[in-house]
């Protein structure tokens, strides 16, 4: 079809009538995910097979394949979905695409071996409707990123896309338009929880000419997700969200700021907005009403605070990407001193939901204060990672057991880190003495803004990290910290220097050198980084260490006056031991990185205490759980007891959990 | 924006909507302490060492930085409070745990009770403050420095490390720096230099001299920021008045006078010209203007007399008559090398305690109280010995003269040759004519005499005249002199110039020389003949004219006038010829 203007809403709603007129019932469609995580899981070997061996099998014309965005569960890449049965494939190789082909699109069989087995039950699940981690979830924004070519307008228009901003030119005021947002509670979600409606109402209100929509989308927090697969899936939904926006607002340039990192996100929003300005989306007259609107995209540098709104502005102003304080709003003056209205990818994307289906629907899902869906980039030690998608006060149980399928290897959980690096840690034993005081448990805690505020975490941007028994606190906070001294830009003295020196303190327990004080020290500091820092990175860095604190203070107690690391992780103060468990299998011997195993096959093998590193490996390959972590100087009176203990055995036992 | 009242510790203030509690905090003399703050510049809030709470009254409060936080309406701010100080101090320490021990943070640490950090002190001496980034950024304009690297790996420095061609050698980083980690690198040696009588390197504003008239500022573009980058701009946002003017230039007045008093004063002679004496070649060789210059309170030694290397001079000489009274140089006395060596002498005794040393002639005191002066110094054991310096060596022949300066001279009273070695070499220069004084009299046709001082009228009868009307000479452009008599002589030459400006009028001399129109061909021979310029050529007639105030009636043009147009007034060849014959009518 020849790209046209689409010069009113008659003609938008005349081509989607056409593309739907045009998917004949029935009509099988192979969509396979090419997200980054599939890309990186090898999905475009999947795709030149899949196309090589519909082409020998004769069915080019039954078969449409689709290259969609990322539905979630990046683990189980490649993925494959068959329409319109809906059969879910994962980890697909190369090699099994013939069998695919023969199989299930010719005869409508199901590849057992494909399908995905639930970790924790053993079930097998065909179809994508019935996974549990898709049902458990309310997929309202990511939900299409598998039925979308995220390169083809198309789809998205098919799929009902740009109805939202037709019925908001034509039928609604920009004063409508703030009022059905403010009244749907939506919240941005870039992690502040700032009522988004009240924001676009205070920058419509600031007097100002032009006037700026801006987009972040330098997602830079360790292990989240969200942004970049809506980028990459369903960047239109972005781009309409942002239209509304910009005609709610009364401003006529837009800019969507995207992370360095993420090229693929950028080319693909690049092929979106080209298409929407050839559709009369973007550009002069939108859609016939007179608005003017078009967005350019910026590509970061790759620093994490960029993310922070000023210093965005002025990353994207062509200036050093530094923050300033914000005590004249960016509603205000922003983006070279104009009003400037800046929310985060899923902010925008959530936009033509509520204008379509109505602030009372959106109103409905969530909790009193914090409406609509959340997707969070669920990872750690859970079996069923990826990003999910849940309606705001799920209980963290559900996300955890119900979508994440509980935890991995057996073990027990302990914590889950929210909000990214500057969040905070919640403890979530399961009542089965997670070797933390079982007083406090977050499982039953609803996850929304203030719930998670008022328990010393916050949401940020949605990362979710689940950790279980073997992480140790100390270092979690550790590791955080050091984070965030390295994206520190370094301007104010709270953030630069007091993140260094409680990093310097955290180094100092980790190594058994901690002192009483430090834990004082630590709060004081914390209060005072918290209290004085110029943006919100220096402003919410203390938070692993003080909900660490909060939570885990026993931990750090163990570190600091025993000088002992009950996760047995600060490699300072552990040892490794190889108990009278110990079949004599030799895998510790081969994992030993500085040789420091001793033992014959069969027999009862030995660190020694001298040359260990103390890196773990032998630990992490044990099947018997014969290598234990213990404390410092420990090891070898824990091994003389093996040697004592020990009995040959007539033949290696199967695995056997101490 | 309007006026809000913002209460700060407990005393409500008025300030304008929108500025900074810093200022309103300044005005009621509320010491907050600051590092990264400087008045001209944009806030920049790093530093976090000028924190307070702000509160509403209604239970909200915040920690806000004073710098940046705009007052509003009911605006509390509390300065002290126990969240105030303990945010102030752990941000000083732990800025401190960064640095050395330095003395901006040591002050700081001393105000706020922290004795020293409890992580140890670092090694950096830059604070971060950024002070010298933002005035290359927006004061200067020049851009030439940066912040580079992020966290706590960032540091100032040029783009890529390199020198930086934006740099314009200001300083300005340097002169904000508030640790000394920024130094300017000494690429020009500050040196004491007779031009404009300034010591050390120029700033862009200044009195051109100090009796400069009219005593007023002005800017010297090769210095100035303002025009080098655009940027700056200080010194009009400080003047009250209004008085800066970046856009005057230099430019030609043409003022009608009726005379001209010429005090056009000397040049002082170049020491160079005599070898010997080592001036140039020996840094601690100088001249008297320059010690006049080091004594003055203003300078840069604070009036103190001291070496190159900084140290007060143990040993001084001071030569007499260099330029003066000689055959090679000037034969004529300068006049006031004699006392104004003996009021050196004394200020150099009185302020360096040191032994000196005068070198002279003949000692030349006439005047009212300038005997007396000389047998006063001699009681104060300045030592004089007669005799012309031959030179000054650092030829050393004994230990004693080892690294010092040695002048050779003969004593002419005891009749022998001396070496007396001194730390400081005083040269007293002699007074010469301007070098452009030969140009200047033409311009004003009165001549010079052969050493090229103005020639007077008379030189006594007529002492402050010239040959031309209306010139009048006063000081050392006609002859060395002191101060006295200069004053003395422009007093007389100002009352010649009333007497014309009183009178009104100017009386001529009858004879003068007229030229004929009907006769005269407009071959212009006599205008180029006339010694006073007085005759010139009508361009609308095609004759010559002659300026009958100006003509002195010399008669060069009536002699050199080949149609006989030229004339004089009682002259004329028809009296000439009616003279000869009543003349002869006798015979």
């Amino acid at each position: 079809m020849t790209p046209a203007r689409l010069a009113s809403p008659e003609a938008l709603s005349q081509l989607r009538a056409q593309l739907t007129r045009r998917r004949r019932e029935g009509e099988k469609i192979v969509s396979v995910c090419a997200g980054t995580g599939c890309l990186a899981c090898g999905c475009e070997d999947v795709l030149t097979t899949l196309r090589a061996e519909i082409a020998k099998a004769g069915l080019e014309d039954e078969v449409e394949i689709k290259v969609t965005g990322c539905p979630g569960p990046c683990e189980w890449g490649p993925l494959m979905t068959i329409y319109p049965e809906k059969i879910f494939y994962v980890k697909v190789a190369p090699r099994d695409v013939d069998l695919i082909v023969d199989k299930t699109l010719k005869h409508g069989e199901i590849v057992e071996r494909l399908v995905y087995k639930d970790p924790v039950t053993g079930q097998r699940y065909a179809h994508e409707d019935k996974i549990p981690f898709f049902t458990k979830q309310m997929r309202l924004l990511i939900g299409n990123n598998n039925l979308i070519d995220p390169t083809s307008i198309h789809d998205y228009i098919a799929l009902g896309g740009y109805q939202a901003l037709a019925k908001a030119l034509t039928q609604m005021e920009p004063e409508g338009i703030i009022a059905e947002i403010k009244k749907s509670g939506l919240r941005g979600r870039g992690g502040g929880g700032y009522p988004t409606g009240r924001k676009w109402a205070s920058c419509r209100n600031t007097e100002g000419d032009p006037k700026y929509v801006i987009c972040n989308a330098d997602e830079g927090d360790p292990g989240a997700f969200m942004d970049r697969s809506l980028l990459e899936g369903n960047p239109h939904s972005v781009i309409e969200g942002m239209i509304i926006g910009a005609c709610a607002i009364g401003s006529h340039d837009g800019f969507v700021y995207v992370r360095n990192e993420y090229p693929l996100a950028e080319k693909n929003l690049g092929i979106a907005v080209a298409a929407a300005r050839e559709y009369g989306l973007l550009g002069k007259n939108i859609l016939g009403s007179g608005f003017d609107f078009d967005i350019r995209i910026s590509r970061g540098g790759g620093a994490f605070v960029c993310g922070e709104s000023t210093a965005l502005m002025a990353s994207l102003e062509g200036r050093v990407g530094e923050p300033r304080a914000k005590y004249v709003h960016t509603v205000e003056a922003g983006l070279w001193d104009k009003p400037s209205n800046l929310n985060n990818v899923e902010t925008w994307a959530n936009v033509p939901l509520i204008i379509e289906r109505g602030a009372d629907w959106y109103a409905k899902i969530g909790t009193e204060k914090s409406k609509g869906t959340k997707v969070f980039a669920l990872t750690g030690k859970v079996n069923n990672t990826g990003l999910v998608e849940v309606p705001m006060g799920i209980p963290l149980r559900e996300i955890l057991y119900d979508i994440g399928g509980g935890v991995r290897g057996g073990k027990r959980f302990k914590a889950v880190q929210t909000g990214g690096p500057s969040g905070g840690t919640l403890t979530v034993s399961d009542g089965n003495g997670s070797g933390n005081g079982d007083a406090v448990s977050h499982l039953d805690l609803p996850v929304d803004f203030d719930e998670l505020s008022r328990v010393g975490s916050m949401m940020g941007s949605g990362g979710m990290i689940v950790m279980d028994e073997d992480a140790c606190m100390v270092d979690v906070a550790r590791y955080f910290l050091n984070f965030l001294q390295e994206e520190s830009c370094g301007k104010c003295v709270p953030c630069r220097e007091g993140i260094r020196l409680m990093l310097e303190i955290l180094n100092r327990i980790t190594r058994g050198e901690g002192r009483v004080e430090d834990i004082d020290l630590l709060e004081q500091m914390s209060q005072v980084i918290i209290d004085t820092s110029l943006c919100q990175l220096g402003g919410s860095a203390p938070n692993p260490v003080l909900s660490t604190l909060r939570y885990f203070r026993d931990e750090y107690l163990a570190h600091i006056e025993d000088h002992r690391c009950p996760a047995g992780v600060c490699s300072d103060l552990v040892s490794h031991a190889i108990t009278e468990a110990c079949n004599g299998c030799h895998l510790c011997v081969q994992s030993c990185p500085s040789t420091a195993i001793t033992g014959s096959p069969k027999e009862l093998h030995a660190i020694k205490q001298i040359e260990c590193i103390q890196c773990g490996a032998c630990y992490q390959v044990c099947k018997n759980g014969a290598v234990k972590r213990v404390k410092r100087g420990e090891g070898e009176a824990v091994q003389s007891r093996a040697r004592v203990a020990w009995q040959p055995r007539e033949k290696a036992q199967p695995a056997v959990t101490a | 924006m309007g006026r809000v009242t913002i209460t700060i510790d407990g005393h409500p203030i008025e300030v304008e909507e929108g500025s900074f509690v810093l200022t309103a905090t300044r005005q009621l003399g509320i010491d907050i302490p600051t590092l990264c703050h400087f008045p001209y510049m944009q806030p920049y809030a790093a530093c976090r060492l000028c924190v307070v709470e702000a509160r509403d009254g209604k239970g909200w409060s915040k920690i806000v930085t004073a710098c940046n936080y705009p007052a509003w309406e009911g605006l509390i701010i509390r300065t002290d409070s126990d969240r105030v100080l303990d945010g102030r101090r752990l941000n000083l320490e732990m800025l401190m745990s960064r640095c050395a021990r330095l003395p901006v943070l040591e002050e700081l640490a001393a105000q706020l009770g922290i004795d020293k950090p409890r992580w140890g002190y670092g090694e950096d001496t830059c604070v971060l403050c950024g002070l010298c980034v933002r005035v290359c950024d927006e004061i200067v304009g020049a851009h030439a420095i940066c912040f580079t690297n992020r966290g706590i790996f960032r540091e100032v420095s040029t783009p890529f490390n390199l020198d930086s061609d934006s740099c314009i050698l200001c300083g300005a980083c340097a002169m904000v720096c508030p640790t000394g980690h920024i130094q300017m690198e000494e690429v020009v040696r500050p040196e004491i230099g007779h031009p404009d009588l300034q010591l050390g390197p120029n700033a862009a504003i200044s009195v051109p001299t100090r009796q400069a008239v009219p005593n007023v500022p002005r800017i010297n573009p090769d210095y100035c920021i303002h025009f080098k980058t655009g940027g700056c701009g200080i010194c009009s946002s400080v003047c009250e008045k209004d008085a800066i003017n970046y856009e005057d230039e230099d430019a030609f007045d043409e003022i009608e006078v009726g005379s001209v008093v010429l005090a056009t004063g000397f040049k002082g002679f170049d020491a160079r010209r005599i070898a010997p004496y080592g001036y140039g070649r020996y840094p601690n060789v100088y001249t008297s203007l320059e010690i006049e210059q080091m004594i003055n309170a203003s300078s840069p030694t604070g009036g103190q007399i001291v070496l190159r290397d900084g140290f007060v001079p143990k040993s001084i000489g001071i030569i007499h008559c260099v330029g003066s009274r000689d055959e090679h140089t000037n034969r004529y006395c300068s006049r006031v090398c004699c006392m104004y060596s003996l009021k050196l002498a004394h200020l150099v005794k009185e302020r360096t305690g040191g032994e000196v040393f005068n070198f002279y002639i003949d000692m030349r005191t006439p005047g009212k109280g300038y005997e007396e002066f000389y047998d006063k110094l001699l009681k104060e054991g300045v030592h004089f010995i007669r005799g012309r310096a031959a030179e000054v060596t650092e030829w050393a022949m004994t230990p004693e003269e080892e690294g010092r300066l040695v002048i050779r001279a003969e004593d002419t009273l005891i009749g022998t040759v001396r070496r007396i070695p001194v730390d400081m070499v005083i040269l007293s220069v002699g007074l010469e004519p301007q070098a452009d004084a030969e140009e200047v009299g033409r311009l004003f046709n009165i001549s010079c005499s052969k050493e090229g001082w103005f020639l007077e009228r008379h030189p006594k009868l007529a002492p402050v005249s010239t040959f031309t009307d209306g010139i009048f000479l006063a000081g050392a452009c006609q002859g060395p002199k002191d101060i006295p008599d200069s004053v003395a002589q422009g007093g007389a030459a100002a009352a010649e110039a009333l007497v014309l400006a009183d009178r009104g009028y100017v009386e001529l001399e009858p004879i003068t020389a007229y030229i004929d129109e009907d006769t005269c061909s407009g071959c212009k021979t006599c205008v180029a003949m006339c010694p006073f310029s007085a005759i010139s050529f009508k361009v609308e007639t095609g004759k010559s004219e002659t300026n009958e105030a100006l003509c002195k009636g010399c008669g060069t043009c009536v002699a050199a006038c080949p149609s006989g147009a030229a004339q004089q007034h009682l002259f004329t060849d028809e009296e000439i010829y009616e003279e000869i014959e009543g003349v002869l009518t006798y015979v």
